[in-house]
């Protein structure tokens, strides 16, 4: 036993983005995850456009089980119904009324096994007028008003990749959600349907936002902001090698010290917070860093209280020496792998299994689930 | 705003000692799910870093405020009898602060050994950055996200303090506490997170660091699948300077977004062929800006073609898809998102407007089970106001 989680059973039907991070998220806290897989599914291939992702690169499937069933046929479906019956959560993430016409809607589900919480996870949600459309991160975040406030003033928005839909707003609120309603369902022996839509969670997301903005401290023109690159004092900067270099200096004491070891002259310099001089305080700011590389900035800034950090790689993310100290990062089947977050002192989670090629047997499970062990 | 939360975390009873950011994002995230969180918040009143009246500073909302002056040993005494009463207590100062405030995991443990006590930092309790101080943009600095957003050859952008002190910090923060309650609840046991939001920024990055592995994501930055390198999961400008998002992914959409622009699919570069990227870029570009943002919106509807309108926080609560949803609703005349997920049984809910700075003091100590003479001499020592 080990992780938070541990003794919780989990059934995943294979898809693309949250839905297997949530599995991650949940296995990684030491639930016993099963990813229920068609045979011969290529959905990551679709993904990596490729001829192949190996299973050792998916790092969502670490820590979980793969078994195979052909949803088509009503014996796979069977099957698949038999083993939620025995588990505690069931995720899925297909488009409202898919599960449904396989077989495996919530009423049904529920009805096997009444303690279940069924988490449905999609992009604009159950209803609603999209709810049946297509569509991926980069729309569900332009939906929610997070994408437009992420510009450069004058330029395009720039999607943070894939990590405020999927990843924050999807598959972490889902898995968070699943827990709450596990924890409901201890006391009630009731389960439930989570509707678990990524639109309401990067809104969710940018909560502080629309509070800033209704109290007139946040304007809609994106990089106009003390948080969205408006600000000097609060942006990246290219230093002498092309690299970058993160400047976080909000409060005065730490804008002091940033300035301090920038070493230039800096009396004649507009005030931190003098709106009207922010573009000639980002030129100035843009010129000194400009003079020295950014291992030399780095070491200038150590220690200090400026909020002056180096944009870094991939690879030099693992090799930092304070996320070297903490292993943020784990080599796993030679992948670099981000460690499971948060992390319990007493609870703590076994290390993370390499994603695994092959599929359990589907009847073996079953058996070990349903004896009840 | 009573006991009487709604949501699947009613009946839980959760101590916030008051700060600013990822903490209240992540005590809201309990609150809205029915937790009974008490915020311990400065006498003086703290405004949060933005000097505007409480009900706009909307992390706090769902929750009471119970004000002690943490100075005076009798208000530590009273934070403590709280904590003995509670379930969890999430808290947000740098490693060594709780400890000497008298607050600190082995002292509350001690007085209550079920206890789920949250740590929520930048760095982590550990490791040699632990005691620096530090924004959302240096925390994302060091975990690979920074570098890998913005337009090729630029800078990286800023994705404002989602990734790393809400999506990253809090939400880590929150599925930890549940997580951990759901496992005292068996072994009767608590323990202490420590939720880094250099950790749980980095576990946000987990499937773009397999691409990388795999060799199908480059470290630089908008040249890839998803960070706006190819021109079929991109933005465009519209006629009316606005903007498009668009997420053609699969052949299938592809083919309708082809459609949609007008274009002849044989006449096209094939879609993954990244050296005719830039050309096809131009070409939807062109297309893109023929148009308002909303005609292109109107246009595609029910075309599949992964098309949305890129919204402001202003117009998004007005969106019909979120309004049918109730993505957003209206609390005390503040627009505000509703909480996430949603559930059939137990739904949660906005429990009630943000408290002003120590609203609730006795009202709290009175339901946690302080006697009034307790509240009395609380009082007389000046440990509450």
């Amino acid at each position: 036993m080990s992780g938070p989680l541990a003794g919780v059973r989990v059934v995943v039907l294979a898809g693309m983005g949250p839905v297997p991070f949530t599995g991650m998220l949940l296995a990684d806290m030491g639930a016993e995850v099963v990813r229920v897989t068609r045979p011969a599914n290529r959905s990551q291939r679709a993904l990596a456009n490729t001829d192949g992702l190996r299973p050792e690169h998916d790092l969502a499937n670490r820590g979980v089980e793969a078994v195979e069933a052909d949803l088509k046929e009503s014996s796979g479906v069977e099957a698949v119904r038999q083993l939620v019956a025995a588990a505690d959560v069931f995720v899925e993430g297909y488009r409202p009324g898919v599960a449904e016409r396989l077989g495996l809607g919530p009423e049904v589900l529920l009805e096997r096994n009444p303690a279940l919480v069924y988490a449905r996870l999609t992009g604009y949600g159950q209803t609603g007028p999209m709810a049946k459309q297509a569509g991926h991160d980069i729309n569900y975040v332009a939906q929610s008003g997070a994408l437009h406030a992420m510009a450069r003033a004058g330029e395009a928005p720039r999607p943070p990749i894939n990590l405020l839909g999927d990843y924050a707003g999807g598959g972490t609120v889902a898995a968070f959600g699943i827990v709450c309603a596990l924890l409901e369902a201890r006391g009630s022996g009731r389960g439930q349907v989570l509707d678990a839509a990524m639109v309401d969670g990067v809104a969710l997301l940018t909560a502080k936002l629309q509070g800033l903005r209704a109290a007139g401290l946040f304007a809609d023109e994106p990089g106009t902001n003390w948080l969205d690159s408006g600000a000097p004092y609060y942006d990246t900067y290219r230093c002498a090698d092309g690299r970058y270099l993160a400047v976080g200096a909000l409060e005065a004491d730490f804008y002091r010290e940033f300035l301090a070891r920038l070493d230039v002259d800096v009396a004649d310099w507009p005030d931190q917070h003098d709106r009207a001089g922010w573009p000639k305080l980002r030129e100035l700011i843009a010129a000194a860093v400009a003079s020295k590389p950014q291992a030399e900035w780095a070491a200038i800034y150590a220690g200090t209280d400026a909020c002056v950090t180096p944009v870094l790689t991939f690879d030099e993310a693992a090799e930092d020496p304070h996320n070297a100290e903490r292993e943020l990062f784990q080599r796993i089947g030679g992948a670099l792998h981000p460690s499971p977050a948060p992390r319990f002192s007493r609870t703590a989670p076994r290390e993370p299994a390499t994603p695994r090629p092959e599929p359990l047997d589907l009847r073996s499970l079953l058996e070990t689930w349903a004896g009840g062990s | 705003m009573t006991p009487k939360q709604k949501g699947p975390l009613a009946g839980i009873r959760i101590v916030e000692l008051g700060g600013v950011g990822p903490v209240p994002f992540g005590g809201m995230l309990l609150a809205d799910l029915g937790a009974d969180v008490v915020r311990i918040d400065r006498p003086a009143g703290y405004d949060g870093g933005a000097p505007v009246d409480p009900k706009f500073n909307l992390l706090n909302r769902g929750r009471r405020s119970a004000a002690l002056d943490l100075k005076n040993p009798a208000a530590v005494d009273a934070a403590l009898a709280l904590v003995r009463r509670a379930d969890a207590l999430i808290e947000g100062f740098r490693p060594g602060v709780a400890e000497r405030l008298g607050l600190g995991p082995d002292v509350c443990l001690a007085a209550n050994p079920a206890l789920v006590y949250g740590r929520m930092t930048g760095w982590g309790q550990d490791g040699p950055l632990a005691r620096e101080p530090g924004h959302d943009i240096n925390y994302i600095s060091l975990t690979g996200v920074l570098h890998s957003i913005g337009a090729a050859g630029g800078p990286p952008a800023i994705p404002l303090n989602l990734t790393g002190d809400f999506g990253g910090g809090s939400l880590y923060l929150a599925l930890g506490v549940v997580s951990a309650l759901l496992e005292s609840r068996a072994s009767g046991r608590g323990q202490v997170i420590d939720a880094a939001m250099v950790d749980g920024s980095a576990s946000l990055m987990t499937l773009v660091y397999g691409l990388h592995a795999a060799g199908y994501w480059n470290d630089e930055r908008g040249t890839n699948r998803l960070d706006s390198g190819a021109p079929w999961y991109q933005v465009y400008a519209t006629a009316d300077d606005r903007w498009i998002s668009i997420a053609a992914n699969e052949a299938r959409f592809w083919r309708n977004v082809l459609r949609l622009l007008g274009f002849d699919e044989d006449e096209m570069p094939d879609q993954h062929d990244r050296s005719r990227w830039p050309e096809v870029r131009e070409k939807f570009a062109a297309v893109f800006r023929t148009r308002t943002r909303d005609e292109w919106c109107a246009l595609a509807e029910g075309e599949e073609s992964c098309l949305a309108p890129v919204l402001s926080l202003t117009e998004a609560p007005h969106h019909p898809h979120l309004r049918a949803r109730e993505t957003f609703v209206e609390v005390d005349g503040v627009v505000q998102p509703a909480p996430a997920p949603r559930f059939s049984r137990t739904p949660g809910a906005v429990q009630g407007p943000p408290p002003r700075p120590g609203q609730h003091t006795g009202e709290v100590l009175g339901d946690w089970g302080f006697t009034p003479g307790e509240v009395a001499a609380l009082r007389e020592a000046g440990a509450i106001a």
